[in-house]
């Protein structure tokens, strides 16, 4: 039996107003199917990034319909609290809470959120920051670890809340080169048990091993998409050649 | 050598002791200059009639409340039990042997002074410090809780919340605290106060005006403090907390609010500092504060060198206590 795609992303715009206007998302629409791995790359500025925060309404898309697991996220009605517990996202910058220890990061939105007792969420936590590599740093305060080490806290933290989807928004970008294979380990891992990934990352050989398809976003469009061996042997459009050929 | 810190090459010894010694021959000078000064004009200082604006020892009379005769004097430590008995019965009263004016057999008069003992009471200096204290400690509470309304008001979607916020700000910033302070006293005071003399009700002290005033005077502030501390908090620190589901409130309360607290801490200790000195303006309303009380104490003694001396040094050992109170907070708050 076919379910429906967990994500249904249909013809978006978003426009910035810097003052002077600026498309940053033109007639946007794709699917994702339930454990699909999705990678996004592009040049900067070509709206990769407004696009997944899109998907947890942390920008609101101006027109068009995003429905995630059934529920129009556009929809002014809809609970969008509800809808942000179950897409967990992945900052460029961590975004870990600085005044707060590892588990506690990790417990604040399972108990506010999820309604969980304390001795649960950190029995959830502890479990997350074993399965991250991470589990004896649980008291310490984020600035006291590296940032490959913030980051897969971060992933955890997200995790934490038992997500549907999860977001990545170039999350290696940050790190210093011998910390990117770390991250991109536990994200594999993630991939591997069947988790719904959207990826935007210019880590290459990561989407090629992992990604069941990969988005050539320009200048606020989905220009070309396809399986990686597609993209990486013959991609079709003289923008995306070029793109890669960069990038390569 | 030694560590040291600085981008230009390091300095001698020298000129470390230099630059110390010259910093203390300077403070010397000023202070010498002062008394020399003080010399010019011929100023006697009496520090000797200080202290009994601080503290002093009050002498209560103790009076015989009915007409009669002294029956006994029992003799209890220190101290004596005096009973007079009259038509209407007896009363007795305790009071320090050395003090007693009377002796057995006597008889009283209502009013009559049996004896009297000593009380230590604060002197009229204390008081004033005190009240400062007192309507300092009120307004600081109020001001907090309404600067942080109001700085959440400010940075609201709310266009109701947002400029209600803005009007009260600019509108309090732009006028002198002494004005506001008359404002309340006389315009709003004396509207709630006869409003509430013609229900009968009790009047509001002037405290309370003054109280308010200043509250009202620092949430102003104390908004823009709040509003500049939250809006310092990284922006995915509320993209962070609300991408996980938590609703606007809770992510204020418990990610943007604790760190925004940090560097709020020492700009609001300024503003508190500043409030406890402003609240010598509340004199003018007849409230008996350090200040006022300081002018009562110099136009009875004639002392105005000693008095204004130790007023400064007074609202200087109030706001370095709370300085060093605000330093403890930060640190703990890290
Ligand atoms: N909050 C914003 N305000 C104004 N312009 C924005 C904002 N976010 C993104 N943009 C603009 O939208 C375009 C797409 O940005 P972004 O999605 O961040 O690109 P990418 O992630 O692919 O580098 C860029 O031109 C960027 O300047
Ligand atoms: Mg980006």
């Amino acid at each position: 039996m076919h379910k429906p795609p967990i994500i249904d992303v249909q013809s978006i715009d978003k426009f910035f107003y810097t003052p002077e206007r600026l498309q940053a998302l033109n007639r946007v629409s794709c699917t994702v199917d339930h454990g699909e791995v999705v990678v996004i790359i592009g040049p900067s500025g070509s709206g990769k990034s407004t696009f997944l925060r899109c998907l947890n309404r942390l920008e609101y898309a101006d027109s068009g319909h995003i429905i995630i697991d059934g529920v129009d996220i556009l929809d002014p009605k809809c609970d969008i609290n509800a809808i942000r517990a179950e897409v967990g996202m992945v900052f460029q910058s961590f975004n870990l809470f600085p005044h707060k220890t590892v588990l506690d990061n990790l417990t604040m939105a399972q108990m506010t959120v999820r309604g969980r007792s304390k001795k649960e969420a950190e029995a959830k936590g502890m479990a997350l920051l074993e399965k991250v590599g991470i589990a004896e740093k649980f008291a310490a305060k984020p600035d006291q670890l590296s940032g490959g080490q913030q980051q897969r806290v971060a992933i955890a933290r997200s995790l934490a809340m038992d997500p549907k989807i999860m977001l990545f928004d170039e999350p290696t970008s940050a790190l210093d080169p011998e910390m990117v294979g770390e991250v991109l380990d536990v994200m594999k891992n993630l991939a591997r048990e069947g988790m719904t990934m959207v990826v935007v990352t210019h880590e290459m050989g990561f989407a090629r091993e992992v990604a069941d398809r990969v988005l050539f976003m320009d200048k606020g469009e989905i220009l070309e998409q396809g399986a990686p061996e597609h993209f990486f042997t013959a991609p079709t459009l003289e923008r995306t050649k070029e793109f890669l050929g960069q990038i390569l | 050598m030694a560590t040291y810190t600085g981008l230009d090459r390091p300095k001698s010894k020298f000129y470390y002791q230099f630059w110390g010694f010259a910093f203390v021959l300077g403070l010397c000078g000023v202070m010498a200059l002062l008394y020399y000064s003080t010399k010019q004009v011929e100023y006697t200082w009496r520090w000797n009639r200080v202290p009994q604006y601080f503290i002093y020892d009050d002498k209560v009379n103790i009076r015989a409340e009915m007409e009669g005769t002294i029956i006994s004097i029992e003799e209890a430590g220190e101290d004596v039990l005096v009973t007079v008995r009259g038509d209407d019965g007896e009363e007795s009263h305790t009071l320090p042997q050395s003090s007693l004016l009377l002796s057995q057999g006597d008889y009283v008069y209502a009013g009559d002074s049996i004896g009297f003992y000593t009380q230590t009471k604060p002197g009229i200096l204390i008081e004033g410090l005190l009240l400062t204290l007192e309507v300092s400690a009120l307004a600081i509470i109020f001001g907090i809780l309404l600067g942080l309304f109001t700085g959440l008001a400010r940075i609201s979607d709310n266009p109701a919340l947002r400029w209600g916020a803005i009007v009260y700000i600019e509108l309090i910033r732009g006028s002198p605290l002494l004005v506001q302070i008359f404002l309340w006293y006389f315009v709003v005071g004396t509207v709630i106060n006869s409003m509430l003399s013609q229900y009968g009700i009790g009047q509001i002290s002037p405290l309370w005006f003054g109280v308010m005033a200043l509250a009202i005077f620092t949430g102003a502030y104390t908004a823009e403090i709040v509003r500049a501390g939250i809006q310092s908090v990284h922006r995915g620190q509320m993209e962070a907390a609300r991408s996980l589901g938590m609703t606007y409130p809770q992510a204020m309360r418990r990610v943007i609010l604790p760190q925004a607290l940090r560097r709020i801490l020492p700009p609001l200790a300024g503003q508190f500092i500043s409030l406890v000195k402003d609240s010598s303006l509340l004199g003018v309303i007849s409230i008996r504060e350090l200040t006022k009380a300081s002018r009562e104490v110099v136009s009875s003694s004639l002392q105005p060198f000693e008095i204004w001396i130790v007023c400064a040094i007074l609202y200087l050992f109030l706001t370095f206590t709370l300085s060093m109170f605000v330093q403890y907070l930060e640190r703990k708050a890290i």
